[in-house]
């Protein structure tokens, strides 16, 4: 399942910043660091939870994320 | 039951009179480059050390205190300051303002809180108030008005936090916008997103409040669809204004409110957004984040830049994180524009002085001594003597003069 999330995050990014390589979208990887703005970031996170059918509470989303945890944290709702 | 037209009769701003370049931010405090163009803004306003909430909520209201005939003005039974920068855990700044705009006493006064939906929360209070009374002629005061705390240096908070208030007189005879009576969407929830936990700390998750704000957009808009019959966000709703803490955001807001309501294509999203939302935003890109205010800036950008052809309708979307927030809607009427032309704030935001970096430094820490808290404080300009006599001097605009035991004395400059 996580592998499937990371795809479809990975499909994400690229799509929202097409400059971005799908294969940087690494678990360690911070969407900040691959250039992606606040905007790019809120796009991302709110196509996944489209694409996935699930609303996350948006609280889930504070602190810092890297792709590992926030493919943990779409997984856990998936 | 008889529906009476309530709304904004008149409205105000105060911009502040200092300015500084976003850009020159950026370069200074070493930020990324390439997050400036997200934000979308030019310059932000700067309050001198001798402004406060209170002098900024004044500065707005007073040219449309002084507009009113005695007989109007003693028809003004509700002042109502809408404000996350209050003075005191108990005595509203509402009653400072109620003093040096010569208010009458025969009053309501009173503050309202919650982050940048305190402006929305005083405005639909007084509306109400007004709606529920028999009395001919009541108008009620709401001012929306903030100053920011310290000034959060090396952060990408900094570059957006400006100074301001927007003032607004309500009653019956709404020339500048009608709401719409019981057309709200409501979404509210408890979530930590920016906070000011002290009286001289800003501080937040900047993600986490994007995705609260764009979320609470959605959902306060599918309540608004709910409750109007008929409501189509691409046909009720010749302009669109929303709470503004930088325009870029908004842009982000309307793109995906408008890909998941109406699965418009990009280039048509694009489109819409220039000709609905962009003119809101002309003025907030040349002044920064007014926190509560910020929203009635927008209306006043739209009402001042827009294509209008009165009567039309404006959908307005109004958040204060912690969260709450509200999608509603009024009608311009004709003539809103030639009113608000009167105030000539384009002149006034072009006329602010262009700080230079020291002075920018320097203005930044004084900003201590009017924050909330402070107990004794005299409130001398002669550190900044030059931008004071730029700015203000002379000017007839209401300045802090000194706190003793927390008591704010102010006078004219």
């Amino acid at each position: 399942m996580d592998a499937e999330i990371l795809a479809l995050l990975r499909r994400t990014v690229v799509t929202v910043v097409p400059e971005i390589d799908a294969t940087e979208v690494v678990p360690d990887a911070r969407l900040a660091d691959l250039g992606c703005n606040s905007i790019d970031r809120a796009d991302i996170v709110t196509l996944v939870m489209e694409e996935l059918g699930v609303q996350i509470p948006v609280g889930e989303f504070g602190g810092d994320h890297d792709v590992r945890s926030l493919v943990g944290l779409f997984g856990a709702y998936a | 039951m008889i529906r009476v037209a309530v709304g904004i009769e008149a409205i105000g701003v105060y911009a502040g009179r200092a300015s500084v370049g976003v850009r020159e931010i950026f370069d200074r405090r070493s930020l990324d480059p390439s997050r400036f163009d997200n934000l979308m803004m030019e310059r932000k306003s700067v309050g001198l050390p001798c402004e406060d909430a209170v002098t900024n909520a004044v500065n707005a209201a007073k040219p449309l205190v002084d507009a009113l005939t005695e007989a109007e003005r003693g028809a003004v039974e509700a002042v109502i300051v809408g404000t996350e920068s209050g003075l005191d855990f108990g005595k509203p700044i509402s009653t400072y303002v109620q003093e040096y705009l010569g208010l009458p006493r025969t009053c309501r006064s009173f503050e309202v809180k919650h982050a940048c939906y305190g402006g929305t929360a005083a405005l639909q209070t007084a509306v109400a108030l007004i709606a529920a009374t028999p009395v001919d002629g009541v108008k009620a005061l709401v001012i929306a008005a903030d100053a920011a705390s310290a000034t959060d240096r090396d952060s990408y908070w900094e570059p957006s936090q400006g100074a301001g208030a927007v003032a607004m007189l309500v009653g019956k005879d709404p020339h500048i916008l009608e709401l719409d009576p019981g057309a709200s969407g409501l979404y509210s929830h408890e979530v930590m997103d920016t906070l000011r936990p002290r009286a001289d700390l800003e501080a937040g998750d900047s993600d986490l409040s994007l995705l609260s704000y764009l979320h609470c957009l959605e959902q306060a808009y599918r309540m608004y669809e709910r409750r109007v019959d008929g409501c189509d966000l691409r046909s009720t709703f010749a302009h669109l204004v929303f709470h503004t803490p930088f325009a870029g955001m908004v842009k982000g807001a309307h793109r995906t409110l408008m890909r998941k309501v109406t699965g418009a294509s990009p280039a048509d999203i694009e489109a819409d957004f220039t000709h609905r939302l962009a003119p809101s935003l002309r003025y907030g890109r040349q002044v920064g984040n007014v926190y509560s205010a910020s929203l009635y800036l927008a209306l006043c950008s739209l009402i001042d830049n827009g294509a209008l052809a009165p009567p039309q309708r404006a959908g307005l979307f109004s958040y204060g994180s912690g969260c709450a927030s509200e999608f509603f809607s009024g009608v311009l009427p004709p003539g809103a524009r030639a009113r608000l032309a009167a105030q000539r704030l384009p002149e006034a935001i072009a006329a602010r002085h262009s700080l230079d970096w020291d002075d920018y430094e320097q203005v930044s820490d004084l900003a201590v001594h009017r924050m909330a808290g402070v107990r004794d404080h005299v409130f001398d300009p002669e550190p900044y003597d030059a931008l004071y006599r730029k700015c203000l001097d002379g000017r007839g605009l209401l300045v802090l003069d000194r706190i003793k035991d927390f008591h704010r004395a102010y006078r004219w400059s």
